[in-house]
């Protein structure tokens, strides 16, 4: 048995992973990262757009802050998030742009003076002041009130990533490459690390830790079609999930974009629509503006999916032999910006489609982008179940992005939650010593063991591929943007028949070292298990919530599910999950539930709702007159931060002792 | 409109005692708007399970999946078969790095140990910023030309496509002075041209390079590799002038 | 943080210290430069013959130093020490070149194991230089010695040593090969220290002087072998009129 042990276990090495390697080690823990692959080409890399915070430097982010961040964020979500941990996000973000500016993040500066920006499709000459030249850029994403996402052109994670990495290489946190972790040591109470497998010797190990965090983002490789990088393929929720104690929180809440190009389902940014490209059907007609009047194109991820996917149910999208499309024209931005601040957006077009964006319009359509769920945590990201086991970024269901999450937020996520989650990590590391329960690591070995060696050596005779094809058809066509109860069901009944048969897989490569079969077939169990925790949640949650949509339920129904989904695999035979529900706190909620903005408000109110605003008026009439927005914050709903996290955030605007002039033109602040 | 495509491929497990390196040919039915990614997952999963080969984002982003195409190294999720017109596809692995097995080679490691070598990041002056405050300005166009410069994904294309790097097991490469000069151009940085001279003003860094180009024809993100090296080539020879 | 302390003997290593590789590498840069200009004049000067042996006589007795003679007549010594030095520059080159070549076996084999697999054409143009790098060191060794014992230059003389002397055997070999090495040496150093980056107009540039230097150095020497078939032995040297 080869055993590896040290304080802080690190697994996955994309944003969120590495950021928590780096605070711990930044204590002095001994500290470990395993990868499936370099951590440089971890899936952050692919974010382009950028990352929301509240900096308030560029003229249309003026009078942005953590307060205007905070409402976005909630209202995006649906109000399905936590609102403390959503607290602790915005009142960080600002924080960890400007210390990833000291690691060599190059991001997109102002230019003080005009700059001619696409609003709504018309042109306008935006007047930066003179004070803000050489500050942090930032451009405007859908269901955000100000232009708050900052960005470097569209290659905003690939910068972050290598910047995070390179810090990470610069204080020699050793990451494990070509690792892969498929089961947690843990005795029901307490995680003690992992069991691996050496993707190239094929050997188990033993890694031994304090605190394990889970860093292994999404699962969006559930669905045939995914903008996902192929390793988002939920190994990270399963090793969670199959531990039977910890729980998966929000599996159901999966985010479509709106953009990704047809066919071969590759991202392009939220940025295109942000810098004023928009949306056009078959007959070249701008639909956005007859559903969304006031928000456009630029209305939050879940409602433009849905309204595209009901255009083009109304025979408007772009006939192909993939299905129907419709068409994003950011021909209006002009040929200058493209090649500057869409360049990678540019690339894709040309390699995967042939076409210059400049000129032509580029086929897209919604496709799965985001899983909202994930490894349930409390505010410092630690399992409530289980003790040293935390998850962060997208893997975590820490929950600010509730049922819908804002484009920005993500990228921003994993900085912000790794920023303060590494350092309850750390805090766990420093008070808690090593537990090594040799008996147990060789049973969790074991165990693995014989899987791989049932999966050799066993008479079965299922393919692993076309189990793994069939899942992600299954919920493409069933557990999409707009789901039914029929569906659903259907969906449930056909993965677990798929479960059932995955237990049964034979290989033909017999190979135990670097074995591409044997890694799918490992995979194919946990990643069904993973679906029928989406494809059961989504079937019990009976209303529609952010991306969670609902044909049969449309109404948002906040007296009923007001609340979390939990899910957890007691019964390693048993071939569904076992939802429990948490409720969300309304009296609370410094924001409490409200209209979001778009469609009819067709709410059934929470009967809490309507006593916490009152409650709220009181609170506000007690501080008297134009009271500081930060007392008021603090009297509504006060949250916890490490403290070297605490101070606040300044602004330019804090530095001016005259607010810069506004152009004519320039909405007033 | 489909049709039969070919595809020679490398095929060797290191591992495996009994291998001997060999071509092996496949042959599938082309779709429309087929990459080499498709093709090869297709493959995969139905002809030969054992085929190894890396994919993660496979958009074009992640650098993972570099191989030698019909004797040109570059990404293959996003090299279409139709740029085919013969149908007849070889592909090789990156020449240059730890063989894996068959088209898979460890790129992570060689990128890992360059930058831990020349010291690939940033290295701030001591005036540390706090994070609280607002941030330091720096000129938008300085912003921009460091991007030009990141936009470097580690593919290992311009390493495999060096021949001096072939010959010379310990030259730096383009991507290790690529590198360089992107800390260099940055105000941020506390390193002077005298440092640089240290890790790359010598015969395995800018002064071993033949500037065949080999990096800067292949380079699947379009780098300026010429402009950039003859730049750092010109700064590390003033030094010693 | 700071890299000033010399990083692992990895990438300074070798027998050579820094410094020396900064310099052997301008010393090559230079010298090549020195030669490929000395080239295109010295192309140009003996063409003059095409001028009629007038001017080719007025030429040679110019660049000889005949303004400081009374005589009108140059000084051959001028020759045969611009020779010393030409030998001089070429040996620095040829020694300064070498340490590009691959000198073990198994560079030898990593270049020729890349140029199988890769195909990329400015590295298999290096290759060609490299090749005419080293035939050019007897080849140019043969023509200094030449000169340097026996410097007599004029429009019989010469034409006498090209036809009666058969040095034209020389010559036809000489000629293709120094011009490519030449041409394509200034296209590479120009490239080298960036002073220029617009490689596809230097390329362009590169082809035409070759092929217009080629079609001059070729008539030259059929004007020379048309006037030695004409010369009656022993030769007198040109009078001019």
């Amino acid at each position: 048995m080869k055993l590896i042990y040290t304080d802080s276990l690190v697994i996955g090495a994309g944003l969120a992973g590495l950021r928590v390697a780096i605070a711990t080690k930044e204590r002095g823990l001994d500290t470990l990262v395993l990868s499936l692959i370099p951590a440089k080409r971890s899936h952050s890399a692919a974010a382009q757009g950028g990352m929301q915070a509240s900096l308030g430097n560029t003229v249309k982010g003026m009078g942005d802050n953590e307060d205007v961040h905070f409402q976005d964020t909630v209202k995006g979500s649906d109000w399905g998030c936590d609102q403390d941990v959503a607290r602790m996000f915005t009142h960080c973000a600002p924080k960890a742009i400007r210390e990833l500016t000291n690691w060599g993040v190059p991001w997109s500066r102002i230019s003080a003076g005009p700059r001619e920006v696409i609003m709504n499709a018309q042109k306008v000459t935006l007047n930066e002041a003179e004070e803000a030249h050489g500050l942090i850029n930032a451009r405007d994403f859908g269901g955000t009130k100000k232009w708050r996402t900052c960005y470097t052109a569209d290659g905003t994670g690939h910068s972050l990533l290598y910047a995070v990495d390179n810090q990470a290489i610069s204080m020699g946190i050793p990451v494990h490459e070509r690792i892969e972790a498929l089961s947690l040591i843990h005795d029901g109470k307490r995680c003690h690390g992992v069991i691996a497998r050496c993707l190239i010797t094929g050997e188990l190990r033993a890694y031994v830790a304090k605190s394990t965090t889970i860093a292994t983002g999404g699962y969006g490789k559930i669905y045939e079609i995914s903008t996902n990088a192929t390793i988002c393929e939920g190994i990270g929720q399963a090793l969670a999930l199959d531990t039977g104690v910890a729980t998966l929180g929000n599996m159901e809440a999966v985010q479509f974009h709106p953009t990704a190009i047809v066919p071969a389902g590759i991202l392009t940014t939220e940025g295109c629509r942000g810098d004023g490209g928009i949306l056009r059907d078959k007959d070249g007609h701008r639909f956005m503006p007859d559903y969304e009047p006031e928000k456009k194109e630029l209305a939050s991820r879940d409602v433009v999916s849905r309204r595209m996917t009901e255009h083009m149910r109304k025979g408007k999208g772009v006939d192909s032999p993939y299905g129907p499309h419709l068409w994003l024209d950011i021909t209006l931005l002009g040929r200058e910006h493209i090649e500057t601040n869409l360049r990678e957006v540019k690339e894709i077009c040309e390699y995967f489609l042939g076409i210059d964006p400049c000129k032509d319009w580029i086929p897209v359509r919604p496709t799965q982008h985001y899983s909202m769920g994930g490894v349930r945590t409390n505010a410092t990201g630690e399992s409530p179940q289980l003790k040293g086991l935390f998850s962060v970024g997208e893997a975590a269901c820490w929950d600010m992005h509730g049922f819908n999450r804002l484009g920005g937020n993500s990228v921003a996520e994993t900085v912000v939650g790794g920023m303060i989650i590494g350092k309850y990590v750390a805090d766990f590391c420093e008070q808690n010593s090593l537990e090594i329960d040799t008996a147990l690591t060789q049973k969790c070995i074991d165990k693995l063991q014989a899987e791989i060696d049932h999966l050799i050596d066993g008479d079965g005779k299922e393919n692993p591929f076309e189990i793994k094809i069939e899942m992600q058809r299954i919920m493409m066509n069933y557990v999409g943007i707009f789901r039914n109860g029929p569906e659903l069901e259907k969906s449930i009944k056909e993965l677990k028949a798929l479960l059932v048969r995955s237990k049964n897989l034979g290989l033909k490569c017999k190979k135990r070292h670097s074995n591409p079969e044997l890694v799918e077939a490992l995979r194919v169990s946990r990643m069904l298990r993973v679906a029928l925790t989406v494809a059961c949640g989504a079937a019990a949650r009976t209303e529609s919530r952010g991306a969670h949509s609902r044909e049969d339920y449309p109404q948002r129904n906040d007296k009923d599910w007001l609340n979390r989904t939990l899910a957890t695999w007691p019964d390693a035979e048993s071939l569904e999950p076992v939802l429990r529900y948490e409720a969300l706190d309304v009296m609370k909620m410094e924001l409490p539930p409200g209209y979001r903005g778009y469609g009819n408000d067709n709410t059934i109110p929470h009967p809490d709702t309507e006593k916490r605003v009152q409650q709220i008026n009181e609170v506000i009439a007690s501080l008297g007159d134009n009271p500081d927005r930060h007392t008021l914050q603090h009297a509504l709903m006060p949250f916890e931060l490490p403290s070297h996290l605490q101070p606040r955030n300044e602004r330019l605007t804090d530095t001016l002792k005259t607010m810069p002039s506004q152009p004519v033109g320039n909405k007033p602040l | 409109m489909s049709r039969q495509i070919s595809f020679n491929i490398f095929r060797y497990d290191p591992q495996d005692g009994q291998d001997k390196p060999k071509m092996e040919r496949y042959q599938l039915t082309e779709t429309p708007g087929m990459t080499v990614f498709i093709a090869l997952n297709q493959l995969r999963e139905q002809q030969d399970p054992s085929l190894q080969f890396d994919f993660v984002c496979r958009a074009g982003i992640c650098g993972s999946c570099a191989m030698v195409i019909n004797g040109f190294p570059t990404l293959a999720c996003r090299t279409l078969t139709a740029n085919y017109p013969d149908g007849e596809i070889t592909l090789m692995p990156l020449p240059g790095f730890e063989l894996i097995g068959d088209l898979s080679v460890n790129t992570g490691k060689f990128m890992r140990e360059l930058a831990e070598r020349l010291k690939l990041w940033l290295h701030p002056k001591a005036d540390d910023h706090d994070m609280h405050r607002l941030e330091n300005p720096m000129a938008p166009e300085e912003a921009a030309r460091i991007y030009e410069l990141e936009r470097c994904v580690e593919c290992g294309v311009c390493v495999s496509a060096c021949a001096t790097k072939q010959m010379r097991e310990t030259f730096v490469g383009a991507v290790g002075m690529m590198k360089i000069a992107r800390f260099e151009m940055d105000s941020r940085d506390a390193r002077t041209a005298d440092d640089f001279y240290h890790v790359i003003g010598n015969q395995d860094g800018v002064f071993g390079c033949m500037t065949l180009l080999g990096c800067q024809d292949n380079c699947p993100k379009d780098l300026p590799h010429m402009q950039q090296i003859a730049y750092l080539r010109r700064k590390m020879a003033a030094t010693i002038l | 943080m700071s890299a000033k302390t010399r990083v692992p003997t990895a990438i300074n290593g070798g027998p050579y210290g820094q410094a020396w590789s900064a310099k052997a590498d301008c010393l090559q840069s230079v010298t090549g430069l020195i030669l490929g200009i000395f080239l295109l004049f010295h192309m140009h000067f003996e063409a003059s013959i095409l001028l009629g042996k007038e001017t080719f006589f007025h030429m040679v007795q110019f660049l000889e130093g005949s303004m400081f003679s009374s005589t009108d007549h140059g000084f051959p010594i001028v020759t045969k020490i611009i020779s010393v030095i030409m030998l001089v520059i070429v040996a620095v080159h040829a020694a300064t070149a070498l340490r590009r070549f691959p000198t073990q076996l198994g560079q030898w084999r990593a270049m020729r194991g890349f140029m199988s697999s890769i195909k990329h054409k400015d590295t298999q143009l290096w290759f060609w230089q490299m090749i005419t790098g080293f035939l050019l060191f007897f080849l140019v060794s043969a023509h200094l010695a030449t000169m340097i014992l026996n410097p007599e230059i004029g429009p019989h003389l010469s034409a006498e040593r090209v036809y009666h002397d058969n040095a034209w055997l020389l010559y036809v070999v000489f000629l293709p090969i120094v011009l490519f090495h030449g041409i394509v040496g200034l296209y590479r150093v120009i490239l080298k220290w960036g002073v220029s980056s617009n490689r596809p107009l230097i390329r362009t540039i590169a082809h035409v002087l070759i092929v217009y230097l080629l079609c001059l150095g070729t008539l030259s020497l059929v004007t020379y072998i048309n006037i030695g078939m004409e010369l009656v032995l022993p030769v007198q040297p040109f009078i001019p009129n």
